[in-house]
């Protein structure tokens, strides 16, 4: 099985899940506006868009400011259930014996068959918030901000893959069914600062913001949020550091999630 | 052997409850993530020197949702499970109403809603150095959440009985909950005054209003007519529960469980 196959499959399989889950689909075009609109609404209540601009001290606009925020969190929790959450879906399901045994290796099938997944996904959620960035920004200055949303999503893409693996890789090794991601998801992306800065939060919090790949890729993502055009240098500077990152978790998940295939087969934990 | 009954019900859920003590943590953890990574956002708009406040507001807005949510996916979505392993049709034969037994989820909607509402409190009150348990007015605080309590109890039962004849897409159920916390934060003075009324006739809304006013000692506006509106629309819901199950039983009774539930 080649991996053309297997990113043939999941991108099959997700045309599929649509199709035969239309109030699923209805959803997934719900969500990221419910998100933004709870957000910006309690904002506006309890708030302004002044005391915004003061607190997170840069010259922004909090509505895009926030389509970047919901767009990568939505899309990082995507691939953080899709590679990381699938393991338990699969031990559940009781289909896990089946992945173990087939030609690729597991980091190779969870990671290859959720790339058009996730590309597809982050797709639908582009064009669903494109209205509303060109609205605000104009077209000419819209369609630059979603080419910087574009290429967060998808340089982000590379190093969480790997750090999702990982927890794959954890989770198939734990003889623990409860779903421990339902509650590391959420706090994965309070430190990485998806609706509040990582560099508002504490100093000991700000040390494990660092560590993890989804800061930089909100980070990256929120340059489009900035007044006026978008400057150049911090782009390629988180485009560099989420390379360097990518470069390490995706070589750790390379030899851990066999690890952990090899330590389950032998303890008999799928 | 009705309070046998009760009893029974009540240890089941019980049992079950400290059974999947690592999944109710889990709950009560990813509960409180996620309200405090929103609560965080929100209050990015607020100045300094109203954080304090702002805090509180939101606290018990998320307390109101809280109940109103965890009654509808912690007792309404139950009745997926209870379908699918067959005890609808156990319970029938035993002359127990499954409802009851659904009902008895009570137990454990409220320990994740208490546990949850303590988390929160104590990470907002270290992190904003605020305290959001300072209440107003205790006694309309209490009369408010036994009206949410109840509204909720009733919706949630309300569509265990629809599931039962008739697919419930959990997706929107979801969706609902969630569009419901947006309702809730809106302060009524801000409403027209021509449209406060139906704005408050508006399942939740006036109960809500009453638990601001009750905890932060926001303006009493029109606090007789959300008084009214609240304790008569949680009888009509209570009633609409009630006579849902009756018809939900009948139905079963005459065709069988169409064990569609959630999907």
């Amino acid at each position: 099985m080649g991996l053309k196959t297997l990113l043939k499959s999941g991108f099959t399989l997700e045309i599929y899940f649509y199709k035969n889950n239309r109030a699923a689909f209805l959803a997934m075009f719900l969500w990221p506006y419910l998100m933004l609109t709870l957000i910006l609404g309690m904002g506006h209540l309890f708030g302004s868009p002044s005391a915004f601009r003061q607190n997170v001290r840069m010259d922004v606009d909090p509505v895009v400011y926030y389509v970047a925020s919901t767009l990568i969190a939505m899309s990082a929790l995507s691939v953080m259930w899709g590679v990381g959450g699938s393991i338990l879906w699969y031990k559940w399901s009781g289909t896990l014996p089946y992945m173990l045994l087939s030609p690729n290796r597991m980091s190779t099938t969870l990671v290859f068959s959720f790339i058009p997944r996730y590309m597809l996904g982050v797709l639908i959620q582009l064009a669903e918030f494109a209205p509303l960035i060109m609205l605000i920004e104009g077209v000419s200055n819209g369609l630059v901000k979603i080419g910087i949303l574009a290429l967060a999503a998808t340089v982000g893409m590379i190093p969480l893959l790997g750090f999702s693996a990982l927890f794959a890789s954890f989770l198939i090794t734990i003889e623990e069914e409860t779903n421990v991601l339902s509650w590391l998801n959420p706090l994965i992306l309070l430190f990485s600062g998806a609706f509040y800065p990582a560099y508002l939060l504490p100093y000991w919090a700000r040390l494990i913001s660092q560590i993890l790949p989804t800061t930089y890729t909100v980070e990256l993502a929120r340059l489009a949020a900035i007044v006026g055009a978008p400057p150049l240098a911090p782009i390629t500077f988180f485009i560099g550091v989420l390379l360097g990152i990518a470069l390490v978790y995706n070589s750790l998940a390379y030899l851990l999630v066999g690890y952990g295939e090899k330590k389950a087969m032998e303890k008999g934990a799928i | 052997m009705i309070l046998t009954r009760i009893k029974a019900i009540l240890w089941l859920h019980t049992l079950r409850l400290w059974r999947y003590r690592w999944s109710f943590l889990n709950l009560v953890l990813a509960e409180a993530a996620w309200v405090f990574l929103f609560v965080l956002g929100a209050l990015l708009f607020v100045p300094k020197e109203y954080l304090g406040l702002a805090v509180k507001s939101a606290f018990w807005v998320i307390v109101a949702w809280n109940v109103i949510s965890e009654c509808s996916s912690l007792i309404g979505a139950w009745m997926n499970f209870f379908i699918s392993i067959g005890m609808i049709e156990e319970h029938i034969l035993r002359n127990i109403s499954p409802f009851k037994v659904i009902l008895g989820r009570v137990v454990t909607s409220f320990s994740v809603i208490f546990v949850t509402l303590f988390f929160i409190s104590a990470i907002l009150n270290g992190v904003f150095e605020t305290n959001v348990w300072s209440i107003n007015d205790p006694y309309l605080l209490t009369l408010s959440f036994i009206a949410l309590a109840l509204q909720g109890l009733a919706y949630g039962v309300t569509i265990a009985a629809i599931s039962v004849r008739t697919s419930v897409p959990h997706n929107m159920l979801e969706i609902i909950n969630f569009a419901v916390i947006g309702l809730l934060m809106i302060p009524l003075e801000k409403v027209p005054s021509l449209l406060a009324i139906p704005f408050l006739c508006i399942p939740y809304v006036a109960s809500a209003h009453l638990a601001k006013v009750g905890a932060s000692g926001a303006q009493s506006y029109m606090l007789l007519e959300a008084l009214v509106i609240s304790l008569a629309e949680t009888v009509i819901m209570l009633a609409i529960a009630a006579y849902m199950i009756k018809k939900s039983e009948e139905w079963i009774r005459r065709n069988g469980v169409r064990a569609v539930g959630f999907f």
